[in-house]
Order: structure tokens, then C-alpha cells, then sequence
């Protein structure tokens, strides 16, 4: 027992020491960013993204000049906002998200990454009350998503988001899961030629998209 | 095998003591001692740190020395910074974090104010209800006449507030006083806004205890506050209902016109009226809005509107039987109110003037005779606010106010002008003592060269919270109002009206329904009294008796309003019941009685449906009010009759279909649907005799209409959006 108890505590350091050794490979901050936007790729819908959120923060307030800490960030809490149940509470994550995207625009003005993230982040203030915020806040994420298309409109998320629109609007208005479909086929087209630049840029949404096709065509 | 582990431990805690890092731990809780998990510790300057559990434990290691500062952060609360002397292997940090202020959990000032908005989270109403409500007409005053503290008076357009009249109400766009907010009166056929509900992101509608900012209203002040630029969006509306067609576009967000024409004559055809329209009301209007941000931090708003109307209506001679005499009106109304706003030093300073200039003629005949009234008001306002506190919570705010009015009446061969220069100066803070308990306190003083005195009136209201989603509410003041127009013409030397509120209020809110019930007391002094040796019961009339200050009045009584969005699906319920017990001695009054505006009982219930499956949404109002005091010159008793109660149920349905981009919007609504028989009251030939009832336009009534919006990037309205 002793012996196992050792071998595991040896090894435990040993593999301490690798991945310290790594780190200097890298540099601090593009290993601390690697571990959390993995940590978030795999977390799943049920997932509290707090602690991601957490962690993205402690870095962004030592990396003052990257924009990505607060790009995923907002991403986070936006995540948080949908599992909240209640609406006055999802504002306030909600506040925090546009905070941290309001950061990331002025570190890295006219990215489409912003922009799309901007835009979802409007509908997910729609989410808490459409009848009296569509009106508002539709138009920031159509001027967010227009941006977005002008500067790259071969980024996925950009095709997702619309195809969001579409599939969660009832069909009396001109939306439904079949009118989706060609919104949601080009997003799975564009998501399978789209290769992010660095495994710590925004890659998110293929499951979502993947999901919606998988609906549409039940 | 517990203490077996144990000398391992220990090994690990030299191993690491020798690396030197140190393992920071502890606990995360409020104030009130309660585990917060998710909260956020960490080392400034550092990757270091780590996310409270759900015991609200953490734990992390961290290889800095000496001197550092740990924050512990969480949404909602205060980010506490402690400074820590990293010694030795372990160490132990708890926190208590303080409730940061914010909507949710700060107390706000509820005595005598019901808003309407969108960007406040902690309103009970929004301006799409305005719309949405049946009944309502997609009419600002006719939704907050549903509300509690508003009394419904059939027969005439206004807000008539806890036992006041509507002259006591005054109309406010971006803190300027709207001289002519109703179409122009005509004798009982209550009058329309001007103003759509579209054009304003926020309304709040006051039972009494106002702001210092506003003044010269006994009982109450309408708050309007005009759109912000939201977009850049280019837009076309094009509307058609059964009176009428209008056209409206906006370039870029920014520059807006709309044109209107108006015809009731189909509409007149199609239902049967109870007042004989020899010319149905006609007219056209137009505006033009400018809404620019200028900067960052400037926005200018600028809005002009000319209307022109014209009808002309048969009124029944009281003395003759019945028979009808020709009233005819014909109005122009030019009015334009611009601001400019101006936020400097990261919120901590706003800086808002306004200009607005107002001119209305009235072209009126009375049978043969001409009784034209003329308005003019120009109105200067600037107030210099200073904001502060971590959230810029508290503010403290100064500001002055000029207006140059002249009105003028005719009356067959006489003809009565009044000029006045009326100021105001004021000054107001709103501050937190806690995150608790809210205090507003304001002075404002006035001076108007009618009167040629000026007057001091203080105003204080407190708001303390009792609760995580209940709060006490309290509001006092004083409030001046110069008399009515029609007393200063024959008499100079009147004085100031007055009137004190007290108003205590209690309001639960919470997971989309609140509760509230509003106690209320108000004292009016120095009203004005005419002598007349026998009391004409005319409310058209000129005064002609010998007037004084010597008036008063009394007005208590409470309101309850209950509204529910939550326990039925995309459903919407409010109830609102009002008690008022009012007297006054005053205007041509021989002795103290319950004026014939004010009604002892309202009662309203609201409901609304939005089914998603078909996209329309359906309401219903009810309506009941307690019988009106009318005068009957045979009862001993001064205004001791009512007629009986008024009754009325309304249906609207409106649906939104979307065509290639632009939205198409049908509305329809049926007014007084069970087509029962109200009457307001009576009216009296002089010898008594003959009595006359006083009864809506039409019993029943239906209105339709369509409207169609045209964007350039038109969005989707995603109220099925629900469940991503």
C-alpha cells in the first residue's frame, strides 16, 4: 500500500515537473489560456461556468494587452446566463458579458469574433423578455451580426447565430426548423473548412449546429 | 489507512514548503454568513487563485512571497481587497463579501410613482403594454387611467388624481412642461393624446409626492421620456385604420418624419353614435424628429409637430327642449421641444437644457358666437446633475426653469389675454444611507409675475426595504399651482393654490409578480371660491362672481394593485381597485361637496394572451366606476346625486406576421362589448325641469387597422426564442 501510495505521489511530481517544464515551453499565459479553453470546449451545457470565468479573469487582469481572456470570458458568462433561472439574475451576468465584450472590442476592434459574440450576447438579452426587448436589443445583434459578415463572412458562427434566430422563431412568424435548414447546412459547411489560428481562439458552436440539423431533419 | 496516509501528507507539505509555495484556503460568505459558491480569490498581479466550492470552501497554492494582495470577488457583491504577508506553508484567508448595490437588491423610491420603462428591471409596466392593453386605444392616458390613483372621468380627455381635476395633472416630455398634450377639447367628447407611446423609451405616471424637478400641478405629473438613438437602422411604417392613413420613415436612426391624415367619417358611419357630428372630425399632422448622438457622451433630441383639426358638433340646448346648437373647432397646434444632454467625467457629471416652444389655436363657435382661445408657451430648462458613489448611486442635482405664456379667450365681443413670466429654481438630492434605505429630498420655489410672489415648497420621500423583495415606501410635499386661467382673466390678485400629499406605500415584488397597496392623504388650501348668488351647473361656463383664495378641500383614501405574469403562460393579469373619500369647497361651490370629477370606487382588471402558435395576442378590460356626483337642483343636498355605476368590458387583439422582411400588424378592438347603456350623469334646464343625460359618444364601439413596417435589416421577432 505504502509502495502504490509512493509510486503515485513520485509519479504525481514527476508529471508536475513535466508540465511545469511545459510551461516555459510555452509561456505562461498561452498554457493557462490552452487548459481553460479546454476545460470549456469539453464542459457541456449543464456545466457552471464560473470557475472558467474565474480563471479567465485572474488572467486578463495580469495580461492587460490580450483580448481573449475577455472574449471568453463574456463567452462564459453569456453560458452562465442561460442556466439561471432567474431573469433580474441573468441580467446581471449578462451586464458582466457585455462588460468584458466592450473590453475585448477596444482591445481588438473590428473582429468578426467580437462582433458575432456581441450579437449573441443581445439575443440572450431578448431571451429574458422578447415581447419587450426584441425590438431594442434585435437591432444591436443585426448591426453586430452585419458587422461580422463584413469583415469575414466565412466565420461559422455568424451562419449559427442566424440559424438560431430562424429555428427558435415560431413558425407563425416566418421561422421553424425546416426554414432553418439551409442556414444550419451552411453553418455545418463553414464549420468543417474553419480552422482556428491557435487552439486558444474562439472555436465554438459545431455542436449546436450539429444538433439543430440532427432536429430539423427528424 | 488514515494515519497511514498521514507521514505522506506531511512529506507533501515539506516537499512543496520547499518549492516554496504555500497553499492559500479558506471560506466565502456574506454578510450574513451564507456560503457563496463560484466566488473568485485571487492574487493580484497573478495567475494565481482559485473558485469557492459548493461548501464555499477554496483552497489554492500560489509560490508568491512577502507582501500581496488577495481579492475576493463575486457578481453581486463587493470585490474585497485585503492585504496578506505570505508566511509558512499554509495559510488561511475567509471572506465575508458585502451585497454590492444594484436593481435586485437596493431599495427604490416607490410613494406615488408607477413607471413604465424599458431599461429599468424593477418597473411594473412597459411601454409595449401601453399598446397591448385593452380598452387602452394605444392611448397613454386612457392605460394609466387603469391605474391605481387615477379616477375615470367618460366625458373628458385627462388624469384625474385622487379627487383632483385634470387641469392639476400636467403632461411632461424630457422635463418641459407640454402645454397642449390632448387634442383640443370639445365639450364631452374626450380627446386623444398628441402623442404615440411609440416615441418614448420610459413613462411614469405620479399619484402625488413628486420630484422638486416638476411643479405647477396639484396632484400629478405624466413623465415622458423620448427614445435614444438605438440603431442605425433605416426604416419605413406605413399605417391605415378605420380613420385614417399615416406614413412615417427613419433614415439611419437618426432623422424621423411622419405624416397623418385623419378622417372619422367612415368610422362614424359604421357605428351609431350618440352625438350628432355635422362634420366629423378631420385633420392632418406631420413631425419631425432629430436624434443624434453628437459624441460619446452628447445626444441632441429635437422634435417638432404641426397638426391641424376640424370638426363640428351639434350640442343639445339644455332650455330649449333638446334642441341642438352648432359647436364648431378648428385647431392648429405647432409644438417643438429639443434637448440637448451632455454626460462629462465618466458619468459623475450631466449637464441637460431644453428649449420648447408651444402655440395652439382654437377657432370655436358657439352657435352663432365666436369663443376662440389662443395658447402660447416658450420654456427654457437647464439642470446641472452631480452623480457619485461606487455605482453612481447618489446625485445631487440644481436647475432653473423659464417660461413665457400667454393665453387668450374670446367670448363673443370680449376678449381676456394673460401674459406671464413664470420661473422656477430647484435643487434635489437622492442618496443611499444603505443599500437599504433611500432618501429624496428637494426644494423648489417659484415665482410668476400674475401672482408677483414667489413660493418655497419642499418635497421628501424615503424608501426603506423590509425585505429581499418587499419595501416601505413614504412620500410628503408641497405643491403650488397658479389658478385656473379662466379665474386670472377677471381677477388679478389671486394667489398660489396649494396642496400637501402624504402617501405611504407597501409593495412586494417578485418572480414576475408584485403586489402594492398605496395609502394616501392630501389637504388643499387656497383654492379658488367664486360668490354667485345661485350655482350655475355648467361646466362650460366663464366665471363672472367676485373670486378669492378662500377655497379648500380634503382627498384620502388608498389603492391596491395586484399584477400576475407568471401563472399563466404567456399570460398577463393585473387588477387595480381605488377608494377615495374626497371633499372641496371651491370654484362656484355654495357650500363643501365631493367634486363631479371625483368617483369613490374604480376598479379595473386587465387581461392579456399572447399564444406563440398563431402570434397574436388577445385582452380584455373591465372596467367599473362608481356613480359621479351630478347636481340636481330639486335635492336639498348639494351634489347628492350619482347616476349609477359605470360598467364597461373591452376587447383587443393585435397579430404580427412577418412578409419578406417587414412586418405586417393587425389590430382590432371592440369597446363597451356587452353594449351596455353608461351615463356619466345628468344635466339640468335652468328652470330645472327638464333633465338631460350625459352619455359616451357611442355605447359600443369597434376600430381596425393595419400596419406595416419596413427595414432594411428587419429582424425576426424571437419571442419563441426561449429555450436555447
Amino acid at each position: 500500500m505504502k509502495r502504490i501510495l509512493l509510486f503515485v505521489l513520485i509519479a504525481g511530481f514527476f508529471y508536475n515537473q513535466a508540465s511545469a517544464q511545459n510551461a516555459t515551453d510555452k509561456s505562461e499565459y498561452q498554457q493557462a489560456m490552452e487548459d481553460v479553453v479546454a476545460d470549456i470546449q469539453e464542459a457541456g451545457l449543464e456545466a457552471d461556468f464560473q470557475p472558467f470565468a474565474n480563471v479567465l479573469e485572474r488572467i486578463a487582469a495580469v495580461e492587460k494587452k490580450e483580448w481573449l481572456p475577455q472574449y471568453w470570458g463574456a463567452f462564459c458568462y453569456m453560458m452562465k446566463s442561460f442556466a439561471e433561472p432567474v431573469a433580474e439574475k441573468k441580467d446581471l451576468l449578462l451586464d458582466k458579458a457585455e462588460q468584458l465584450i466592450a473590453a475585448a472590442d477596444t482591445l481588438n476592434p473590428n473582429n468578426d469574433e467580437v462582433e458575432v459574440l456581441k450579437a449573441n450576447i443581445a439575443s440572450s438579452r431578448i431571451v429574458v423578455d422578447p415581447m419587450n426587448r426584441w425590438q431594442r436589443y434585435g437591432a444591436l445583434s443585426a448591426m453586430a451580426i452585419a458587422k461580422a459578415k463584413s469583415i469575414n463572412p466565412a466565420n461559422p458562427r455568424i451562419a449559427l447565430h442566424e440559424a438560431q434566430g430562424v429555428f427558435y422563431t415560431p413558425e407563425a412568424y416566418g421561422g421553424g426548423k425546416i426554414k432553418a435548414l439551409p442556414l444550419i447546412k451552411t453553418a455545418i459547411e463553414q464549420f468543417a473548412a474553419f480552422k482556428p489560428a491557435s487552439a486558444i481562439m474562439p472555436n465554438w458552436g459545431a455542436p449546436v449546429a450539429e444538433y439543430m440539423l440532427a432536429e430539423a431533419q427528424k | 489507512m488514515k494515519f497511514q496516509l498521514y507521514p505522506f501528507a506531511l512529506l507533501l507539505l515539506f516537499t512543496q514548503s520547499l518549492q516554496g509555495q504555500t497553499i492559500i484556503s479558506g471560506k466565502v460568505t456574506d454578510r450574513k454568513g451564507d456560503i457563496l459558491v463560484g466566488a473568485s480569490i485571487s492574487i493580484k498581479g497573478s495567475y494565481d487563485g482559485a473558485t469557492s466550492d459548493t461548501l464555499g470552501r477554496y483552497s489554492f497554492r500560489t509560490r508568491k512571497k512577502d507582501s500581496v494582495i488577495v481579492a475576493a470577488s463575486y457578481i453581486g457583491y463587493e470585490t474585497e481587497l485585503r492585504k496578506v504577508l505570505i508566511t509558512g506553508p499554509t495559510m488561511e484567508l475567509h471572506f465575508k463579501l458585502k451585497d454590492a448595490f444594484n436593481e435586485l437588491n437596493a431599495v427604490t423610491i416607490t410613494a406615488g410613482i408607477f413607471e413604465a420603462s424599458d431599461s429599468k428591471r424593477m418597473v411594473m409596466l412597459r411601454p409595449l403594454d401601453i399598446v397591448t392593453t385593452a380598452s387602452g386605444g394605444a392611448d397613454i392616458t386612457a392605460v394609466m387611467q387603469l391605474l391605481p390613483g387615477a379616477n375615470r372621468v367618460g366625458e373628458q380627455e385627462g388624469l384625474f388624481v385622487r379627487g383632483g381635476s385634470a387641469s392639476e395633472t400636467k403632461t411632461v416630455i424630457d422635463g418641459m412642461i407640454v402645454q397642449n398634450p390632448f387634442f383640443s377639447s370639445t365639450p364631452d367628447v374626450p380627446q386623444r393624446g398628441r402623442f404615440t407611446p411609440f416615441m418614448f423609451k420610459g413613462m411614469a405616471f405620479s399619484t402625488g409626492g413628486y420630484s422638486a424637478q416638476y411643479g405647477q400641478a396639484l396632484s400629478s405629473v405624466l413623465l415622458l421620456d423620448t427614445q435614444d438613438k438605438v440603431s442605425d437602422q433605416s426604416s419605413t411604417n406605413v399605417i391605415a385604420h378605420l380613420a385614417g392613413v399615416g406614413v412615417g420613415y427613419t433614415h439611419k436612426g437618426a432623422i424621423s418624419g411622419q405624416l397623418y391624415y385623419s378622417n372619422l367619417a367612415p368610422f362614424l358611419k359604421l357605428i351609431k353614435t350618440n352625438i350628432d357630428f355635422v362634420k366629423p372630425p378631420q385633420g392632418f399632422g406631420s413631425s419631425l424628429t432629430v436624434n443624434q448622438n453628437l459624441s460619446k457622451n452628447s445626444v441632441l433630441k429635437m422634435y417638432a409637430t404641426y397638426a391641424d383639426n376640424d370638426n363640428a358638433l351639434g350640442l343639445p340646448n339644455y332650455d330649449d327642449g333638446g334642441k341642438t346648437y352648432l359647436f364648431s373647432l378648428h385647431n392648429r397646434n405647432f409644438f417643438t421641444n429639443n434637448t440637448y444632454k451632455v454626460v462629462m467625467d465618466e458619468g459623475k457629471w450631466v449637464w441637460q437644457s431644453g428649449f420648447s416652444y408651444s402655440n395652439n389655436v382654437d377657432i370655436i363657435k358657439i352657435g352663432e358666437t365666436p369663443g376662440d382661445r389662443k395658447d402660447e408657451r416658450s420654456q427654457l430648462r437647464s439642470v446641472l446633475k452631480r452623480n457619485w458613489g461606487k455605482n453612481m448611486e447618489n446625485s445631487i442635482l440644481a436647475g432653473v426653469e423659464y417660461h413665457y405664456i400667454v393665453n387668450s379667450n374670446v367670448f363673443g365681443v370680449n376678449e381676456a389675454q394673460l401674459k406671464e413670466n413664470y420661473s422656477a429654481v430647484f435643487a434635489e438630492s437622492e442618496f443611499y444611507l444603505t443599500t437599504k434605505l433611500a432618501v429624496r429630498a428637494g426644494l423648489r420655489g417659484e415665482y410668476t409675475s400674475i401672482i408677483d410672489k414667489p413660493n418655497i415648497s419642499p418635497r421628501v420621500s424615503l424608501a426603506y426595504k423590509t425585505g429581499q423583495y418587499s419595501q416601505v415606501s413614504f412620500a410628503t410635499g408641497q405643491f403650488y399651482q397658479t389658478p385656473e386661467k379662466n379665474y386670472l382673466f377677471i381677477n388679478r390678485n389671486l394667489g398660489y393654490e396649494l396642496a400637501n400629499h402624504f402617501i405611504l406605500n407597501y409593495q412586494v415584488s417578485k418572480n414576475d409578480r408584485t403586489f402594492r397597496v398605496e395609502a394616501f392623504d392630501k389637504e388643499y388650501k387656497n383654492l379658488v371660491r367664486e360668490y354667485q348668488p345661485n350655482f350655475d351647473p355648467n361646466p362650460f361656463r366663464f366665471p363672472t362672481g367676485n373670486t378669492d383664495n378662500s377655497g379648500f378641500g380634503k382627498a384620502y383614501g388608498f389603492d391596491v394593485f395586484f399584477r400576475d405574469k407568471k401563472s399563466i403562460k404567456a399570460g398577463d393579469f393585473w387588477v387595480t381597485y381605488s377608494y377615495l373619500n374626497t371633499k372641496r369647497l371651491f370654484q362656484n361651490y355654495p357650500v363643501e361637496a365631493m367634486p363631479t370629477f371625483a368617483t369613490t370606487h374604480n376598479l379595473s382588471v386587465v387581461y392579456k394572451q399572447f399564444i406563440p402558435k398563431i402570434g397574436t395576442n388577445f385582452g380584455v378590460t373591465y372596467t367599473y366606476t362608481s356613480g359621479r356626483p351630478y347636481y340636481d337642483a330639486a335635492n336639498p343636498v348639494f351634489l347628492g346625486d350619482r347616476p349609477k355605476s359605470f360598467n364597461n368590458v373591452s376587447f383587443a387583439a393585435s397579430h404580427i406576421r412577418p412578409i419578406k422582411g417587414s412586418f405586417l400588424v393587425f389590430f382590432m378592438t371592440v369597446d363597451n362589448v356587452l353594449g351596455r347603456r353608461n351615463e356619466f350623469g345628468f344635466r339640468y334646464s335652468s328652470d330645472g325641469l327638464s333633465r338631460f343625460p350625459v352619455i359616451p359618444v357611442a355605447y359600443r364601439t369597434f376600430f381596425f387597422g393595419i400596419s406595416m413596417n419596413i427595414s432594411r435589416h428587419a429582424e425576426v421577432p424571437k419571442e419563441g426564442k426561449l429555450d436555447i
